[in-house]
C-alpha cells in the first residue's frame, strides 16, 4: 500500500515557501519538486523511511516520514560561502561546491560600500587573479586584466556580462591618447553599470569556466547578476552619499625654492644679457634695459632668489594686474602648483524599488551621480535607469525583460599625456618656481584671458609653450555625452520537470559624442574637433537545458544552444582646419580654412556560435563537465571561417568521503583543460588605399601602411587549471588555491615589419604567449561571538608571463614608442610588456661614470624594465560589533616598473628638490665647481674605482640630472605599493531609534577610498598612475596625483 | 548567417581602387614634405649645416639624433609613403589598357625620375640600403651597396629619358611639379643626372665625366625650369617650414639664424640677406650653435621663407650651374668655371628676389669673384653653393660632405661629431637584423663618422 506524503517547504529566514525543492525518496527511485507555493505531493512505497529535501542555496535535509503523512520542512539557508549558488556562464546556476573551475564571488555590498562611481575600481584587491589598475582621473578608465596579458596586440580586458548581456570594457580613447600624446580618458564602458543595481559578481577566471561564451571570453568573465524583485513583496532602498576628494601630497611634485626661471645663469658659459647674467635685459616700459624673467625658458635653473632684487616678472606684463609695469621681488612662489588642485565632490543618490505579486516580480532603479574633479572646471553627471521584471505566463512559461539606460555627461575631463591639455606637463616637467599659481588664477579671473607665465617674448604677445593653466582648463575643454542602452527580452519554457528552453535577445548600444576645443589665444592653433561614434551589439541566444536524475546517485545535466552575435561600429571624426575664425564658437563651420574630409569608420562583425555542455554528477562526489563550441566568424576568410574548441573539467569533493571528520568541513579538488578560439579584428583581410586631403583640386591617395592578410586563421588559447578548496573548523578558516597555465598561440596581430617593405605593419598569425600562475583566496574568522566578529579575507595572485615566440624568428615586437626614448615591447623569452631603452653601464653592480663625469650609457634598445607586477594581494578586514561594522582593505602590489617622463624632463629643468641644495662639500651645488659647487655622481670610473670627477650641477642646459646626460633607465621606478585602499565604518541604527514601522533599517556610513599609501618607491607620484586602460602600461607622463576621498553615505530601507 | 557575410570584410569607407595620378601626386608631396620640413623630430639638417640654430632645446644642433628617433622618422616616409606609392602608381599605369602608349610612357618616365630622386636621397643619407628587394613581398630585404644602387639609378634615368615624348601629355594637374609638362621632366631628368654624377666624381671620375658631358646641355637653363613644389596657403598643403616657424601655426620660437651663415653673408653684405633672414634693428646676427639663444636677439628666417605658400625646391637652375662650374674645373668640359659660377650665383640672387645689379656688385667683390675668392675650387664653389642651398638642409649637408666647405665649427657643448650619415633606424635592428648588421659591417660600422662611398675626402 503506497502512502501519499504531502507538505510545504519553507525557508527558515523569511518563512516564505520555496519552489523547486528537489524531494528525493531515500533508498528507491523517484522524487518530485515543490510547486510555486512550496508544496509537494509524493507517492512512496511501503518500506520507505525517509525523504531528502535539497535546493540550491539551502542545506539539504533528510527527514523521517511521519505517521500522519504530512511532512513540512523548514530549510536553512546555506550561508557558507563555499556552498552558495553561483551564476556561471550563460546564466547557469550551480552550487559553488560542485564547480570544476575557479570562480570567486563578490557581493554587491562590497562594491558599493565606499561609493566609487566606477564599481570596477571596487574590485581591486578583492579577487585573486584579477589585476585592477585604476585611474587617478575623474571618470578615467580602469584596466581589468585576468591572469595576465594573453593577446600581444588585441584586447586583454575581461568581458563583463550583465544578466546575460555581454558588455565590453573597451574604452574609446584614441590611439594617441594611449601612447601618451594628446587625448582624454573617456573611461571604460563597464562603468556605465549602476553599482547599486548589482546583487553579486561572480568572477569566472579560466577558459574552462568561460568557454561557452566563445571567442571573447578568453580574458575571463565578470558575471554580474543584478538585483531582482521578490514575489509578494515591496522593498524600497534609498542611498544618499557624498564624498570629498583631495590630492595626496606625497604623489605630487616637491619643488626646490632656491632658484627661479631660466635655463642659464651667471655661472653658465653664456649667461643672459643682464649684468648679473641671470635675466633678460631689455628695454621695457620705457625704463631702459631692465631685468626681465626669461619667460620662454620653462625651467628653474636661473638666478638665485633674492627678495632685494626687483625683476619684471610675468605679471608686470598683465595690464589688468596691480603689478603691471612694476618690477617685483625675486622670490619663490608662495603657492606652488599643488594649490591648483581643488576638492573633488561626488554626490551619489539612488533609489531602488523592488517587489512583485504572485506571478510577477519587478525592480526599478535610478542612480544619479554628480562628480566634480580635483581640476578646475571638471564635472561628470551620470543618470542611470534600470528596469527588470519577469512574469509567469503559465506554470511552464516565464518571460522576463530588462532595460537599462545610462547617460554620462562629461565636461573638462583631464587631459592626459604630453600635451598642453594636461596641466602636469607644466607642473611636473616645465615650470618656473617663481610663478605663484594663485596669481595665475587671479590673472585669469580678471579678464578670462591667457595671461601666462610663459610669454613668448618681452612684449608678452602670447604663450610660447604653456598657457595659463586656468585659461587652459576653462577655455580648452572637452565635453562628451554618452547614451547607453542595454537590455534583454527572454522567454523560458519548461515543458518537463527536467527540461527547459530559453530564447533571448540582448542588445547593447551606445551613442557617443566627444568634442574637443582649443580656444583662440593659446599656444596651439585654435581648433574644434568632434567625434561621433555609435556602436551596437545584438545577441540572439537559443538554449535547451536539461537536468535529469538518472539514478539517485547519478545526475546528468547540460545544454545545447546557439548564439548569433552581430556588432556594428560606425564613427566619424571631423575637425576645423587652420584655426577658428570667431572666438568662443565651436562648430566646424567656424574653420579658417576649408575643413579636410572627416574620417569615417564602419565595421561590422558577425559571429555564429553553436555549443553544447554536459555535467555528470555522481553522488555529490564527482562532477565531470565537458563542453564544445563552434564559432563561425565573418572576420575570417569565408572558406576558413569556422573553428571548434572544447573544454573538459572535473571536480572531486573528497570531504564527502570523510563526513565524520570534525576538522574538515569542505574539501574539493578540481582540474580542467580548455581551448578557446578567436577571430580576427574586422577589416583585416583585404588591402585598401587611403584618401589623403585633396591638394588644390588634385586627389591624393596612398597605399595604407598596414598590409592585410586574406589567409588569416583563427587564433587559439589553451589553458589548464587545477585547484584545491578546503574549509576547516566549521567554516572558520578556508582557502581556495588555483594553479593555471595558458598558452595563447597563433595570434592574429599586426606586427611591425621593416618599413623597407613599403608597409609598417603586416597582419599575421604568429606568436605564443604563456601565462602561468597561482591564486589563493582565503578567509579566517578569528573571532565570532554573538556581538562581535572579525573576518579576514585574503587574496594573493602571482602571474608569470612569457613571450614564447613571435613572428618569423623576430625576437621583438614593439607595442608602443613612448616619448623619452622608451619603447614598450614583447620580447621572446621576456614577459609581455618590457621597457627598452638605453641603460647605464655597470661594473660589479655600480654605475660607471665616464671621463666627462656623467654616467656612461649602454648601447640602445636594452631591456631595462618589466612592467608586470611580481605578485599582488589584498587583505580585507570586516569587524562587526553589534550594529557597528568596520571594514578596510589593504591592497598590495609587489614589483612591476614604470618609466617617469615627469622625472626624465623635470629633473633636467631644475624644478625638483634634488637639483638644488648643498653638495658633499656643504656648498650650494649649483655654484660653479670653481666656487666649490658641482656634484660627484655616485658610481665608479671605467676602472671600477670610486668616481671622483666633479661636474657642474648646471651649465647651459647641461646637467647631471634628467634626460640630457642620463639614459632613460635612470627614470625607471619600482611601482610596488601598499595602500589602505578603502575603509568604511557603518552603523545600522537600532530599530527603536527609527520609530517608523515602514522603515526597516537605516545605515549610516563613513567611507574613504585611497586613504593612505603606506609604502611606495615612486618619487612624487602614485605608482598606479598611468595613461588609460589597455595593453600599453608602465609609463607616466604628466601623472595625476592620487585622490583621497572621504565621505558619508546613508541607506534607508523600506 | 555569418558564413555568407563576406561583404563584412569589405571596407565601406576606403577605396580598393585608385588612380595612378592620385598616388603619383601624393608621393611627390610626401617626398617634398620630408626633405623640406624643419621639424626637429624628422629633419634637422639645417641645424647641422648651421644655417639655423635652436633657441632653447639644443639636442639637435648638438647632433643628437637618438633622443627623437630621427632616423626612423626620415626613413619610413621615404619607403612607405614616397617610394611605395611611386611604385604602385607605376604598376597601375602599366596595367592601364586605355592609356595611349605615349602618355603611358611619359607617366612611367615621370614616376621613374621622381623615384630615382627619392632613392638618391635615401642612399645619400644612409649609404647601403634595401633596394632590389625593397617594396616587394620579401619581409626582410637585403641591403644593396650604395654604389650599385647609383649605377642602377643612372640606368633608370637613361631609360626614362629615352622613353619621354616631350610633345605628349603626362599626368596633367596631378603632376604637382610640372603640371604634366613632359619636356620639363626631360630637363629635370638630365639635371638630376648631373647632380648624381657629380656626387660620384671623386670615386668614379670617368663615369661622372661622361654622364655630365652627355647631359650638360639638356639640363635646366633658367629658374623657370626649377623643380619646384608650389605649396598652397592653407593647411595641410602649406609649406612645412611654416608649420614650425610661422606664428599662424605655432607659438614656438625654436629657430634663429646661425652665426656661421650670417658671418659669411655679413662679410659680403650678401644681397640675399633680407630674403633669407630678418634683422635685429637693421643688423643681421646669428646665434651660436649649441648654446641658448634669445629669440628676439637674433635674426630669424625671413617672412618669405616662413610663408605658408612658399615653394620648395627639389633641384634648381643655380645648382645646375654650380655643377657645370665644377665639371669645367674637373674635366675642362662645358665652358669656363667662372662663367658657370657667376651664373649660379646670379640665378640664386635673382631667385630669392635680388636684382641683376645686386648680383653684379656681389660678383665683383674680391672674396666672391671666382678668380680672387679664397681657396681651391671646392672651397669657392662649396661656399657659394652652400649659400645658394639655403633652406635646403639635406642638399646643403650633402654638398658639405662632398666638398668639405664651408668649414663649420663644431657646435658648442656637443659631445658628438658632425654626422656624415644617419644611423640606421633602430627598428631595422629588430626587424631586419641580419641584413642591417651585414650592411653596417661592410660599410665600416653604423656610426655617423662612416663616410659614404662617394665621400672620399
Amino acid at each position: 500500500q503506497n502512502r501519499t506524503i504531502t507538505g510545504t517547504v519553507t525557508g527558515k529566514e523569511d518563512g516564505l515557501p520555496i519552489p523547486g525543492v528537489t524531494v528525493k525518496i531515500m533508498g528507491a527511485k523517484g522524487g518530485t519538486l515543490t510547486n510555486q507555493q512550496g508544496k509537494y505531493s509524493l507517492d512512496v512505497s511501503p518500506g520507505i523511511k525517509s525523504l531528502t529535501f535539497s535546493s540550491l542555496g539551502f542545506v539539504s535535509q533528510t527527514q523521517t516520514l511521519p505517521l500522519n503523512n504530512i511532512l513540512n520542512v523548514i530549510l536553512t539557508g546555506d550561508d557558507q560561502a563555499l556552498s552558495e549558488v553561483v551564476i556561471t556562464a550563460l546564466g547557469i546556476q550551480r552550487k559553488k561546491n560542485e564547480l570544476p573551475y575557479a570562480a570567486q564571488e563578490v557581493k554587491g555590498e562590497e562594491l558599493t560600500k565606499t561609493r566609487d562611481n566606477n564599481f570596477v575600481n571596487s574590485l581591486s584587491g578583492k579577487v585573486a587573479g584579477l589585476d585592477i589598475k585604476q585611474s587617478n582621473m575623474m571618470g578615467g578608465s580602469t584596466n581589468v586584466v585576468m591572469r595576465g596579458f594573453k593577446s600581444l596586440t588585441g584586447n586583454n580586458q575581461a568581458l563583463f556580462v550583465v544578466d546575460g548581456i555581454p558588455v565590453s570594457n573597451a574604452n574609446t580613447n584614441t590611439d594617441d591618447q594611449t601612447k601618451g600624446k594628446r587625448g582624454y580618458d573617456y573611461g571604460n564602458a563597464a562603468a556605465d553599470i549602476n553599482p547599486d543595481d548589482i546583487a553579486s559578481i561572480n568572477v569566472l577566471k579560466g577558459a574552462a569556466a568561460t568557454a561557452l561564451y566563445g571567442s571573447r571570453a578568453t580574458n575571463g568573465v565578470i558575471m554580474i547578476t543584478t538585483k531582482k524583485g521578490k514575489k509578494n513583496s515591496l522593498g524600497i532602498t534609498v542611498n544618499s552619499g557624498v564624498t570629498f576628494g583631495k590630492i595626496d601630497r606625497t604623489t605630487f611634485t616637491k619643488y626646490q625654492n632656491e632658484y627661479g626661471a631660466g635655463y642659464v645663469n651667471q655661472y653658465s658659459k653664456k649667461g643672459y644679457d643682464s649684468p648679473d647674467g641671470n635675466f633678460w635685459y631689455l628695454d621695457v616700459f620705457g625704463k631702459g634695459p631692465s631685468l626681465i624673467t626669461p619667460f620662454t625658458q620653462d625651467a628653474s635653473y636661473g638666478g638665485a632668489f633674492n627678495p632685494d632684487l626687483k625683476v619684471f616678472q610675468w605679471n608686470a606684463f598683465d595690464p589688468t594686474s596691480p603689478t603691471y609695469g612694476k618690477a617685483t621681488s625675486w622670490v619663490a612662489a608662495k603657492n606652488d602648483p599643488s594649490s591648483f588642485y581643488k576638492t573633488a565632490v561626488n554626490s551619489s543618490q539612488s533609489i531602488t524599488l523592488d517587489g512583485g505579486g504572485d506571478k510577477t516580480t519587478f525592480k526599478f532603479g535610478y542612480l544619479r551621480t554628480d562628480e566634480t574633479g580635483v581640476l578646475p572646471n571638471s564635472k561628470i553627471k551620470k543618470n542611470s535607469f534600470n528596469f527588470s521584471g519577469d512574469h509567469e505566463v503559465t506554470s511552464t512559461i516565464k518571460i522576463s525583460a530588462s532595460a537599462n539606460y545610462t547617460n554620462v555627461n562629461g565636461l573638462g575631463r583631464y587631459g592626459t599625456g604630453y600635451d598642453g591639455a594636461n596641466p602636469n606637463q607644466q607642473f611636473r616637467q616645465w615650470w618656473q618656481t617663481n610663478v605663484d599659481i594663485k596669481e595665475q588664477e587671479a590673472a585669469f579671473n580678471r579678464e578670462k584671458k591667457n595671461i601666462t607665465w610663459n610669454w613668448s617674448d618681452e612684449t608678452a604677445s602670447g604663450a610660447i609653450y604653456s598657457n595659463n593653466p586656468y585659461w587652459s582648463r576653462y577655455k580648452n575643454y572637452e565635453t562628451d555625452n554618452r547614451d547607453r542602452y542595454f537590455g534583454n527580452v527572454a522567454m523560458t519554457w519548461k515543458p518537463l520537470e527536467w527540461l527547459d528552453f530559453l530564447g533571448r535577445v540582448t542588445y547593447d548600444g551606445s551613442n557617443e559624442l566627444q568634442e574637443d576645443r582649443l580656444a583662440i589665444g593659446g599656444a596651439d592653433v585654435s581648433e574644434y574637433a568632434r567625434y561621433n561614434r555609435s556602436a551596437n551589439e545584438v545577441n540572439f541566444d537559443l538554449m535547451a537545458n536539461f537536468n535529469k536524475q538518472i539514478t539517485p546517485n547519478l545526475n546528468i545535466r547540460g545544454l545545447v544552444g546557439s548564439n548569433l552575435r552581430r556588432t556594428k561600429v560606425s564613427s566619424i571624426f571631423a575637425k576645423t582646419n587652420g584655426g577658428l575664425g570667431t572666438e568662443n564658437l565651436y562648430s566646424l563651420s567656424n574653420s579658417v580654412n576649408a575643413i579636410n574630409a572627416p574620417l569615417e569608420r564602419y565595421e561590422r562583425v558577425a559571429v555564429d556560435g553553436l555549443f553544447a555542455n554536459t555535467t555528470i554528477g555522481y553522488k555529490e562526489l564527482v562532477f565531470l563537465d565537458a563542453s564544445i563550441r563552434r564559432d563561425q566568424s565573418s572576420t575570417l576568410p569565408a572558406d576558413h571561417n569556422s573553428y571548434w574548441y572544447p573544454s573538459v573539467a572535473g571536480s572531486f569533493l573528497f570531504s564527502n568521503l570523510m563526513k565524520e571528520s570534525t576538522w574538515l568541513s569542505h574539501g574539493k579538488f578540481r582540474i580542467n583543460y580548455a581551448e578557446v578560439g578567436n577571430d580576427a579584428p574586422p577589416l583585416s583581410l583585404y588591402d585598401v588605399y587611403k584618401i589623403n586631403p585633396v591638394f588644390g583640386g588634385n586627389v591624393l591617395t596612398s597605399i595604407t601602411t598596414d598590409k592585410k592578410n586574406p589567409f588569416l586563421r583563427p587564433e587559439r588559447t589553451k589553458s589548464i587549471e587545477a585547484g584545491l578548496e578546503m574549509n576547516f573548523l566549521a567554516g572558520r578558516i578556508g582557502f581556495d588555491f588555483s594553479y593555471y597555465r595558458t598558452n595563447s598561440v597563433d595570434q592574429i596581430m599586426a606586427v611591425d615589419v621593416s618599413t623597407t617593405t613599403g608597409f609598417s605593419t603586416r597582419f599575421v598569425n604568429a606568436g605564443t604567449v604563456r601565462n602561468q600562475g597561482i591564486e589563493v583566496s582565503a578567509f579566517v574568522v578569528p573571532i565570532k561571538t554573538t556581538d562581535f566578529s572579525w573576518t579576514l579575507n585574503l587574496n594573493f595572485t602571482r602571474n608569470r608571463n612569457q613571450v614564447i615566440e613571435l613572428y618569423e624568428g623576430n625576437n621583438n615586437l614593439q607595442l608602443a614608442d613612448y616619448r623619452g626614448g622608451v619603447t614598450l615591447n614583447a620580447t621572446v623569452g621576456e614577459p609581455f610588456g618590457t621597457l627598452r631603452s638605453t641603460d647605464f653601464q655597470y661594473i660589479n653592480g655600480q654605475k660607471v661614470v665616464n671621463d666627462a663625469g656623467y654616467y656612461a650609457q649602454s648601447a640602445p634598445n636594452q631591456v631595462i624594465a618589466d612592467v608586470n607586477p611580481k605578485w599582488a594581494g589584498g587583505i580585507q578586514n570586516n569587524i562587526k560589533y553589534k550594529d557597528l561594522s568596520l571594514s578596510f582593505l589593504i591592497d598590495i602590489k609587489q614589483g612591476g616598473s614604470v618609466f617617469s617622463l615627469d622625472q626624465y624632463y623635470g629633473q633636467a629643468t631644475g624644478i625638483y628638490r634634488e637639483s638644488a641644495g648643498l653638495n658633499d662639500l656643504g656648498n650650494p651645488q649649483r655654484l660653479p665647481i670653481s666656487q666649490g659647487g658641482g656634484v660627484i655622481l655616485p658610481g665608479v670610473d671605467k676602472n671600477g674605482n670610486p668616481n671622483t670627477k666633479r661636474v657642474e650641477a648646471y651649465d647651459n642646459d647641461v646637467t647631471p640630472y634628467g634626460y640630457i646626460n642620463n639614459p632613460p633607465a635612470g627614470y625607471i621606478y619600482d611601482a610596488s605599493f601598499v595602500k589602505l585602499r578603502e575603509a568604511a565604518l557603518t552603523y545600522a541604527l537600532p530599530k527603536k531609534w527609527i520609530g517608523d514601522k515602514a522603515l526597516k533599517g537605516v545605515d549610516v556610513s563613513l567611507v574613504g577610498r585611497n586613504l593612505w599609501i603606506i609604502h611606495k618607491n615612486t618619487p612624487y607620484t602614485d605608482p598606479e598612475a598611468g595613461l588609460s586602460s589597455g595593453n600599453l602600461q608602465g609609463y607616466q607622463s604628466g601623472a595625476y596625483p592620487s585622490v583621497r576621498t572621504i565621505g558619508f553615505n546613508f541607506r534607508f530601507k523600506f | 548567417c555569418a558564413k555568407n557575410l563576406d561583404d563584412y570584410n569589405v571596407d565601406q569607407k576606403n577605396p580598393d581602387k585608385v588612380t595612378a595620378s592620385s598616388l603619383f601626386a601624393n608621393a611627390l608631396k610626401e617626398l617634398t614634405d620630408n626633405i623640406t620640413t624643419p621639424d626637429v623630430n624628422i629633419n634637422v639638417f639645417r641645424f647641422w649645416v648651421q644655417q639655423w640654430t635652436a633657441t632653447t632645446y639644443q639636442d639637435e644642433p648638438r647632433y643628437d639624433m637618438i633622443t627623437r628617433s630621427i632616423p626612423i622618422k626620415y626613413w619610413t616616409p621615404m619607403y612607405v609613403e614616397v617610394l611605395h606609392d611611386f611604385k604602385e602608381s607605376k604598376r597601375i599605369t602599366e596595367a592601364d589598357p586605355l592609356l595611349s602608349a605615349k602618355v603611358k610612357a611619359n607617366r612611367i618616365a615621370a614616376t621613374e625620375i621622381a623615384s630615382v630622386y627619392a632613392w638618391s636621397v635615401v642612399v645619400n643619407c644612409w649609404g647601403d640600403v634595401p633596394y632590389t628587394e625593397a617594396l616587394g613581398t620579401i619581409g626582410k630585404p637585403k641591403y644593396d651597396k650604395a654604389a650599385d644602387i647609383y649605377t642602377d639609378l643612372f640606368k633608370r634615368l637613361d631609360a626614362a629619358i629615352t622613353s619621354i615624348d616631350p610633345g605628349a601629355d603626362s599626368f596633367g594637374s596631378s603632376d604637382l611639379l610640372y603640371d604634366g609638362n613632359a619636356a620639363a621632366w626631360l630637363k629635370f631628368a638630365h639635371s638630376l643626372k648631373l647632380k648624381l654624377a657629380l656626387n660620384i666624381a671623386d670615386v668614379n671620375d670617368a663615369t661622372a665625366r661622361s654622364i655630365i658631358l652627355a647631359s650638360a646641355d639638356k639640363a635646366f637653363t633658367s629658374n623657370a625650369d626649377n623643380a619646384s613644389f608650389r605649396y598652397l596657403s592653407s593647411t595641410p598643403n602649406n609649406n612645412p617650414v611654416s608649420n614650425s616657424l610661422n606664428s599662424t601655426y605655432t607659438s614656438r620660437k625654436d629657430y634663429v639664424a646661425s652665426e656661421a651663415i650670417i658671418k659669411m653673408m655679413n662679410e659680403t653684405e650678401d644681397p640675399r640677406r633680407p630674403f633669407f633672414f630678418t634683422s635685429v634693428k637693421g643688423i643681421y646676427i646669428g646665434g651660436e650653435a649649441g648654446l641658448n639663444n634669445t629669440f628676439a636677439a637674433f635674426s630669424q628666417a625671413s617672412k618669405k621663407v616662413i610663408a605658408p605658400d612658399f615653394e620648395a625646391l627639389l633641384l634648381d637652375y643655380a645648382e645646375v650651374e654650380f655643377i657645370l662650374a665644377e665639371a669645367a674645373e674637373r674635366w675642362g668640359i662645358s665652358g669656363s668655371p667662372a662663367d658657370h659660377y657667376n651664373k649660379g650665383i646670379t640665378a640664386s640672387i635673382l631667385y630669392w628676389g635680388g636684382t641683376q645689379a645686386q648680383a653684379d656688385t656681389y660678383l665683383a667683390l674680391p672674396n666672391v669673384a671666382y678668380a680672387t675668392a679664397t681657396g681651391n675650387f671646392k672651397q669657392k664653389i662649396g661656399e657659394q653653393k652652400y649659400l645658394a642651398l639655403y633652406n635646403r638642409g639635406y642638399d646643403a649637408w650633402t654638398e658639405w660632405r662632398r666638398l668639405d666647405y664651408p668649414v663649420l665649427k663644431k657646435a658648442s657643448q656637443a659631445t658628438l661629431d658632425m654626422p656624415l650619415r644617419l644611423f640606421y633606424p633602430t627598428s631595422e635592428r629588430t626587424l631586419n637584423q641580419e641584413n642591417v648588421e651585414k650592411a653596417s659591417a661592410s660599410m665600416g660600422g653604423d656610426v655617423v663618422t662612416t663616410k659614404l662611398f662617394w665621400d672620399k675626402f
